[in-house]
């Protein structure tokens, strides 16, 4: 490529005339096309890596039809409270009682409750007016200190282990209370 | 016996076709190289293992303060909810009416928004030094029921282009009643499906910290 002919010194030959030096037109591109796919490799990295995800939610509507209305039985509940950072409570039941304290930390942490209640649901609920076994129902209820990255975790272990049914609600200062004294509930409390 | 003659060939490759592709391939990436906006509000988004992605939104962001920011992706969209907003809040704001062709095509290039209404003609003034510095601490939309500007901006937004999707972003350390509020904001606008921002978790969930 980048062969420049160097023969012929200075261009004075025989006869004394004086040729001009025969060039070649060949450039030697190597280094473009190196510099080329350089820049190709950095567009390719940066565009394909910067593009983020998303997780749908869906909130219930405000007016709820009768019909649409599920009828909730007290076997089928699962309550999560979620504390301050990484501090999870749970609770199987419309009363509160019998909390207790769990993380968010991979298998052994809430997940674990919530495979363990769904399978006990299924066993042991009963069938609903279709015949088909009643899904388990978590109600999720985050306490005021409670931080963003928790609420999403929650919602993310909501599609891990494809709870059929679960709800963002508002807490109950009852529980609130309990959850404030180590999980004990005062007995005026359960009603 | 004859000798047989091996013929010599140059080494030297033609390099011209390779050039014309690879430049091709250059001039393609750089003009579909679309660069992250540089974001005034830093936003560190909590991880999750949702894999939908999500390409033209509009974005409501709150921060570890749980200030809410306002994004929209196209220049065309963010003019028309502009002009939407300019209607239905002229008469509370009347220097809203008596802005620029200038100053709403400055609001165009606005990536995050943050800055309550009644401030706005001022904020569009600055010269991009003074933005700057502003930008430093935008105040963020205001949201209470009071005053709820950032409920008509969402609904300004989804007029100006009814397709878009909704989605929150919000900080890994945002206090939950902030975006409890900002999906209040949502349900009483009756937007009951959105999205939330998240980036994909590598593996098992790491532990982290809380800022101090």
């Amino acid at each position: 490529m980048a062969e420049l002919d160097t023969s012929s010194g200075g261009g004075h030959g025989k006869d004394g005339k004086i040729r001009s030096k025969k060039m070649s037109t060949r450039v030697d591109l190597t280094p473009m096309v190196d510099l080329a796919f350089l820049l190709i490799t950095f567009f390719m990295l940066t565009t394909t890596m910067n593009k983020p995800s998303a997780m749908e939610l869906n909130m219930p509507k405000k007016e709820d039809k009768k019909e649409d209305q599920q009828e909730v039985r007290e076997c089928q509940v699962l309550n999560i409270l979620i504390d301050t950072l990484d501090a999870v409570w749970y609770y199987e039941g419309l009363k509160v009682a019998d909390l207790q304290k769990t993380g968010f930390a991979g298998d052994e942490g809430i997940r674990k409750v919530i495979i363990r209640t769904m399978r006990r649901v299924d066993r042991e609920c009963g069938q609903d007016k279709t015949g088909k076994n009643r899904p388990m129902i978590c109600l999720i209820k985050m306490f005021p200190g409670a931080r963003y990255k928790n609420m999403v975790d929650i919602l993310d272990e909501m599609d891990i282990n494809k709870v059929p049914v679960y709800a963002i609600q508002p807490y109950d200062p009852i529980e609130k209370e309990a959850v404030d004294n180590g999980g004990n509930v005062k007995t005026f409390a359960t009603e | 016996m004859p000798k047989v003659q091996v013929a010599k060939k140059s080494t030297s490759v033609d390099m011209t076709a390779m050039t014309d592709v690879s430049f091709l391939l250059l001039t393609f990436f750089i003009l579909t190289a679309k660069f992250k906006p540089a974001d005034p509000v830093m936003i560190d988004i909590p991880a999750s293992r949702s894999m939908t992605k999500i390409e033209k939104a509009l974005v409501i962001s709150v921060d570890k303060e749980g200030k809410a920011f306002y994004a929209l992706s196209d220049q065309e969209t963010r003019l028309a909810a502009l002009q939407n907003m300019i209607d239905r809040y002229g008469d509370r704001y009347p220097a809203l009416k008596t802005l620029t062709d200038q100053q709403k095509k400055v609001f165009t290039f606005i990536e995050v928004f943050g800055t309550p209404l009644a401030d706005l003609p001022r904020v569009l003034s600055m010269d991009g030094v003074q933005y700057k510095a502003y930008q430093e601490k935008l105040p963020g939309i205001p949201m209470d029921s009071t005053n709820n500007e950032l409920g008509d901006w969402v609904m300004a937004g989804r007029y100006a282009n009814p397709k878009m999707k909704i989605a929150v972003k919000g900080d890994k350390f945002t206090n939950i009643k902030a975006v409890e509020r900002v999906i209040q904001v949502f349900t009483e606008k009756d937007i009951h499906r959105f999205n939330l921002i998240t980036s994909l978790s590598a593996g098992p969930a790491e532990e982290e910290k809380a800022p101090e």
